[in-house]
């Protein structure tokens, strides 16, 4: 018998409507673990690379990992993977909450979807039984519109949905997939993937357990685990606020993103920080699967209600855009998660046509008369809803930032804030250098969760110098150690991908190291999951994802940052004067990994 | 008995998960006597499980399999019970279900609940003082015919209709 894996690996080909149950193997998983280094792997093996992905032969995988839904806190999530319709190479996207567990109890370990339904249609797995049902009434249905009518007709109210709103439908190219309405997986236009196979919806429902296999010794590790999250200094202000913390910690230290990166600090933080959010609009804590801090919260303000948000929507729908309304920012948390848009990239193509109309490049008979003045909220909601519909301007604005400033160009290209066609998150690198390289080097692009190296502003400098060699790994402002901190939380972020857990809590609270790691591997597999099998298969996995990249045209020179963070020092607050001398970093990057010059993988 | 707070409760279902890997070593909602049912449209969590209530539909059973331990909890002996389903069906909030040949319902862990150690949030109580002040009777009459998933839902918004309005009252003065 297979402990803690679903057990099952269904794939469905919606062109065809044939449906394949195979038995998961465990030498595979012994190579990939689970997660996102089993889709990764899989893409690998399985995906023609030199496709259009809006086209039938892209594939859409969605995968779990060993320990997914079992005693093991934080383990819910779950990852979207396939060729992103945004960015064009290796896409993938985790979400939260509870859709990875069902699947987990559904039986499978990795649902691999093909080809393309001939309408609209949604797929139905109830343990073994699968269905692909007609969605023709879900049509245009915002994403809390379809999940509400599918239980309904489905009659069970428990069912676990991933939906996509109309912004999926209509091919918005960085549209979500929300799962029971606000677990969302946003980034690489994973959305606009189940549009482009005519699926609205996936829904699972599971009367499984997850078993261990060796339940006492799993749950002793368990207990390790629970102690060093609820002992963790940053524990409290996680549980009360969230990701939203970092509203007045970079705040403070001059890397919140405002007006489009322009500047690092906000004189009106404390109108838009977590705290406030905390005080003024939360009723509850809310958490995803098996959590110990639940940092998300439920929010009621005098127009909304909803779940949320996390601080890149917050900053994205704020700060970023020049914006100090709170309530505002609230709203759009709740809109974006129902018709479907990734507030980042959204928050990216609108702080992009601020700074412009600012620079003098554009003016409003550019924008459908829509005028970019920063924190216009009219323009802000009027450009949303043309982006949705793909109409004028927002036809534009929907295939993301860099199509964007490449069409309309005169110069605007240096503002369109992306690394490899994914936009940047909310955190300016040039205050938090290991960042920076991180959103350089990352295989989707410019995006904190491949490498998130936290540790360098938890000022733990006898553990820099244990792990990295040098106390500089954990001074932020610092270039030295970190390649070295990268490539290691490089490897602990896709550990947490590939388990699945929370990566606020393995990664940025470092609660989970390799060999503890493997031990719970080894407590509820029963495989041989060493420390050693586990780093070959993380090694293995980044190595597959670059090759892939690769394949589909990444070069050296894709791994650098955009002008803005290497040439334009901030001008105020405590990243005063700071860039990133990222070509450097990215070259002892290389180094570390062992592979050219050129960034490719060496063969041993 | 257990007494719960929903305004609390966050939903996370770590109560299920350590309750079903207690009595049975694996993880999962259907092998947890504690439920919580979620109603994410209206930002309800709410854990359903056996009240010990005043009426004791479950006592009914046919084959009288049911007991009441002197803790309050329900008892079912696995030598009568021929797993007819009556007590699922008699359980007005879904408290009791039948799940692989068990029918499983809270049995208070033998006086040491593990739902209240995982609860970060402190949504459970247990007191062993408090027993049978709370009357499903009224309740009863809307659950004919309804599973115990569609029991636990419909009672869920039915008792946290009063959280949302004090919600609105604080939020939207």
């Amino acid at each position: 018998m297979l402990y803690g894996y679903g057990g099952h690996i269904l794939r469905v080909d919606l062109s065809s409507g044939r449906i394949l149950r195979e038995k998961t193997d465990p030498a595979y998983m012994l190579e990939v673990i689970g997660g996102r280094g089993l889709n990764s792997r899989r893409l690998y093996d399985e995906l023609k690379r030199d496709i259009d992905p809006l086209s039938e032969e892209n594939m859409l995988l969605i995968g779990v990992g060993p320990i997914t839904g079992s005693l093991f806190s934080t383990s819910a999530y779950m990852t979207i993977s396939g060729k992103s319709p945004l960015t064009g190479i290796l896409g993938d996207s985790a979400a939260g909450g509870f859709f990875g567990t069902e699947i987990k109890t559904a039986g499978y370990d990795q649902f691999i979807f093909t080809g393309k339904s001939k309408s609209l249609s949604y797929v139905y797995i109830c343990d073994d039984h699968v269905e692909i049902r007609d969605a023709g009434h879900l049509k245009g249905k915002d994403i809390f519109q379809t999940t509400s009518i599918i239980r309904k007709e489905l009659k069970d109210n428990n069912l676990q949905v991933a939906a996509i709103g109309p912004a999926g439908e209509n091919l918005v190219r960085y549209s979500i997939v929300a799962c029971n309405n606000s677990r969302v997986c946003g980034r690489t236009g994973m959305g606009c993937l189940f549009g482009s196979k005519n699926l609205k919806a996936i829904v699972v429902k599971g009367t499984g357990m997850v078993s261990h296999a060796d339940p006492l010794k799993f749950m002793e590790l368990c207990k390790i685990v629970d102690e060093r999250i609820i002992t963790h200094p940053e524990f409290q202000d996680r549980h009360d606020m969230g990701s939203n913390l970092l509203m007045k910690a970079l705040n403070g230290l001059g890397i919140l993103p405002v007006n489009h990166f322009q500047k690092g600090t906000a004189p009106y933080v404390d109108k838009i920080s977590g705290q406030t959010l905390a005080k003024k609009y939360k009723t509850k804590n809310k958490g995803c699967f098996n959590c110990n801090i639940n940092c998300s919260r439920y929010y009621v303000t005098k127009e909304v209600e909803s779940e949320g948000p996390e601080y890149e929507t917050l900053c994205s729908f704020s700060s970023r855009i020049g914006s100090q309304d709170l309530e505002f920012a609230l709203k759009m948390n709740q809109y974006l998660n129902r018709m479907g848009l990734d507030s980042l990239s959204t928050g990216e193509t609108i702080g992009w046509a601020m700074e412009c109309v600012e620079k003098g490049i554009f003016d409003k008979n550019d924008f459908d008369g829509l005028d970019f003045t920063w924190g216009n909220t009219d323009t802000i909601e009027r450009i949303l809803g043309l982006i949705i519909t793909q109409e004028g301007v927002g036809a534009d604005f929907a295939k993301g930032t860099r199509y964007l400033a490449d069409k309309m160009g005169k110069g605007s290209e240096k503002y369109a804030l992306h690394v490899k066609g994914l936009d940047i998150i909310c955190g300016d690198p040039r205050g938090i250098k290991a960042f920076g390289l991180t959103y350089a080097i990352a295989s989707r692009g410019a995006d904190h969760l491949r490498a998130e190296p936290f540790f360098e502003l938890t000022n733990r400098f006898d553990e820099a110098e244990k792990r990295f060699g040098t106390r500089d790994a954990a001074d932020r402002l610092s270039n030295n150690g970190k390649a070295a901190l990268v490539e290691y939380t490089e490897r602990q972020a896709l550990l947490t991908d590939c388990l699945t857990m929370c990566k606020n809590v393995g990664l940025s609270m470092d609660v989970l190291d390799f060999k503890l790691a493997a031990d719970l591997l080894m407590a509820g597999t029963g495989l041989k999951f060493t420390e050693d099998v586990v780093n070959k298969a993380l090694r293995n996995t980044i190595t597959n994802d670059r090759l892939m990249n690769i394949d589909f045209g990444i070069t050296s020179k894709d791994d650098t940052l955009p002008h803005r963070f290497t040439h334009e020092p901030l001008l105020e607050g405590d990243s005063k004067n700071q860039v990133v001398p990222v070509h450097d970093m990215v070259k002892e990057y290389y180094k570390i990994k062992g592979w050219d010059e050129n960034g490719v993988p060496v063969k041993p | 008995m257990l007494v719960i707070d929903p305004n609390k409760c966050s939903g996370c279902r770590r109560c299920e998960t350590h309750c079903s890997f207690y009595h049975s070593g694996k993880t999962g909602h259907m092998g947890a006597r504690i439920k919580v049912e979620k109603i994410e449209i209206s930002g309800i969590d709410f854990p359903v499980v056996c009240h010990q209530c005043t009426e004791h539909y479950c006592t009914k059973c046919p084959r009288k399999a049911i007991s009441i331990t002197k803790r309050g909890s329900i008892e079912i002996s696995p030598t009568l019970c021929d797993l007819c389903g009556a007590c699922e069906m008699l359980c007005p909030i879904g408290a009791i279900e039948i799940y692989n040949d068990i029918p499983y319902v809270c049995d208070l862990c033998g006086g040491d609940p593990r739902c209240i150690e995982a609860c970060e949030m402190d949504a459970i109580f247990f007191d062993p003082e408090i027993k049978q002040n709370i009357s499903l009777a009224l309740f009863k009459k809307k659950t004919k015919k309804m599973t115990p998933a569609m029991k636990r839902s419909e009672y869920a918004k039915q008792e946290s209709a009063e959280i949302r309005k004090n919600w609105l009252k604080d939020r939207r003065k």
